[in-house]
């Protein structure tokens, strides 16, 4: 059950990321401060996903969703 | 100040419902003209792509979608300053303004489908063996054995690719009738067949879904995947920079593209 | 997480698997390490070779389906094809370059070859 949950998981992060790290528009000039341009093109599911557990290496905890509400 | 971007949208009002972006910061609208630059304010140090920032920057367009007509901005954009953001927006107005207008009203909905593509070659070889078109090419050297192999792989190819367009057009036709201008990518890898986006009006997605649905049936062996409804991301044009508004050409081409994506789309209906 | 964007389907592992697929056949970094200067020179001059050589097969194989060449013309035809293909292996080798390097993205033409 787990394994069919991040499957699909997955699936969906794969499908946001082609349109959100490469496609829509795409401003680049002076006054455009991004990460480095050739790395955000195809970072991929596995890069994330190791992003994500440097991060949680630095903070030394888990993380568990996306950003919470400020209360 | 620097400020995160996360899409361009048809409005130039204030966004009245609390959305909180990325870092908890507030999401507002910059007006500029009748369009307005989606932003919220961005402290973090540059180099956070994380799995958390890239669902909550979909998140906001996708809560922006509700209201408005969205052009999605590519994820980590950042831009220094409200100053540098109304250049942009001038210099792209009418980029944008093209865009938007061409998207109002509209979704873009994803359509993958991976088909067997050993059992495809399979059935390709076997015809041509039983065929009586066969070329033969003698083997009695190592150079007329290598030119068989030559030929019976390109044969082989030539056919898989045609197999591959005709599937794919029996699909289109479909799809198609409900889209307004569409992209597909025909074999990216052997199996993935087909990976289409289409753009398609609001009020014609559930014609379009059963569309999808119906030509499932037929294709009992192949995968199919659909994902939607999108704002526009793969349908947004702009030059590349921005210097190509001020060449009233450059305006014509762009006409032009919209022009050929629109026939594209009816020529196959 | 209150996304409204839908993926369905039945085979997610497949769909990741393909997509992953096509995602490493693109080109990751532009490096523009100097020393790697020559390696982009060599990537070029390649690449329009192996088109060049790709026309002259795919000229050849119409040939031998029109059934417009002897067994003598197949034989030479044959001969120099494979050695066309065996030199561009050892270019390949010495400059470290893949198959799928040997490509240009013409933009909204698509790919070269």
């Amino acid at each position: 059950m787990h394994n069919v949950v991040t499957k699909s998981r997955d699936v969906t992060l794969l499908e946001i990321l082609d349109r959100v790290l490469d496609k829509g528009v795409v401003i680049s000039g002076d006054a455009v401060i991004s990460v480095a341009d050739v790395d955000l093109i195809y970072l991929g599911l596995k890069v994330l996903l190791s992003s994500v557990e440097t991060m949680e290496k630095y903070r030394g905890a888990p993380i568990t969703g996306p950003m919470q509400e400020p209360t | 100040m620097k400020l995160y971007l996360y899409g361009i949208i048809d409005s130039s009002n204030q966004i009245n419902e609390p959305i909180y972006g990325l870092e908890g910061a507030c999401v507002y609208n910059i007006p500029y003209c009748d369009i307005g630059a989606v932003v919220s304010e961005f402290t973090e140090p540059v180099q956070n792509n994380t799995e958390g920032n890239v669902l909550a920057h979909e998140e906001i367009i996708e809560r922006l979608m509700e209201h408005f007509t969205v052009l999605p901005v590519r994820f980590q954009t950042i831009i220094d300053g409200r100053d540098n953001l109304l250049s942009i927006m001038q210099s792209y107005y009418k980029d944008f303004r093209n865009n938007l207008e061409r998207f109002h009203n509209k979704i873009e909905f994803g359509i993958k489908v991976i088909w067997p593509s050993d059992k495809i070659k399979e059935h390709i070889i076997n015809t041509y063996k039983k065929s009586s078109q066969k070329v033969s090419i003698s083997d009695d050297s190592s150079n007329k054995r290598f030119m068989r192999e030559k030929f019976e792989k390109h044969k082989l190819d030539e056919e898989f690719q045609a197999k591959a367009d005709k599937f794919i057009n029996v699909m289109d036709i479909f799809f198609s009738k409900f889209a307004a201008e569409k992209k597909l990518k025909k074999l990216k890898t052997e199996d993935l067949l087909l990976d289409a986006v289409y753009l398609v009006e609001k009020d014609k997605q559930d014609d379009f879904r059963e569309a999808f649905e119906h030509i499932k049936g037929p294709h009992a062996n192949f995968k199919f995947l659909f994902s939607g409804p999108w704002p526009a991301y793969n349908f947004v044009i702009l030059p590349k920079n921005s210097d190509l508004l001020k060449d009233s050409r450059q305006e014509d081409l762009f006409d032009k593209v919209v022009q050929h994506q629109e026939l594209v789309g009816a020529e196959k209906i | 997480m209150t996304l409204n964007s839908v993926v369905e389907t039945d085979f997610p592992e497949e769909f990741v698997e393909e997509m992953e697929k096509s995602q490493d056949a693109l080109p990751k970094k532009i490096d523009a390490n100097p020393e790697n200067v020559e390696k982009g020179l060599a990537k070029l001059v390649l690449t329009l070779i192996e088109l060049i050589r790709k026309l002259l097969e795919k000229q050849a194989m119409r040939r031998v389906e029109s059934g417009s060449l002897s067994e003598e013309q197949i034989e030479n035809v044959g001969e120099t094809l494979m050695k066309l293909e065996n030199k561009m292996d050892e270019l390949k080798g010495i400059f470290g370059l893949k198959d799928e390097e040997l490509n240009l993205n013409l933009g909204p033409l698509g790919d070269l070859m």
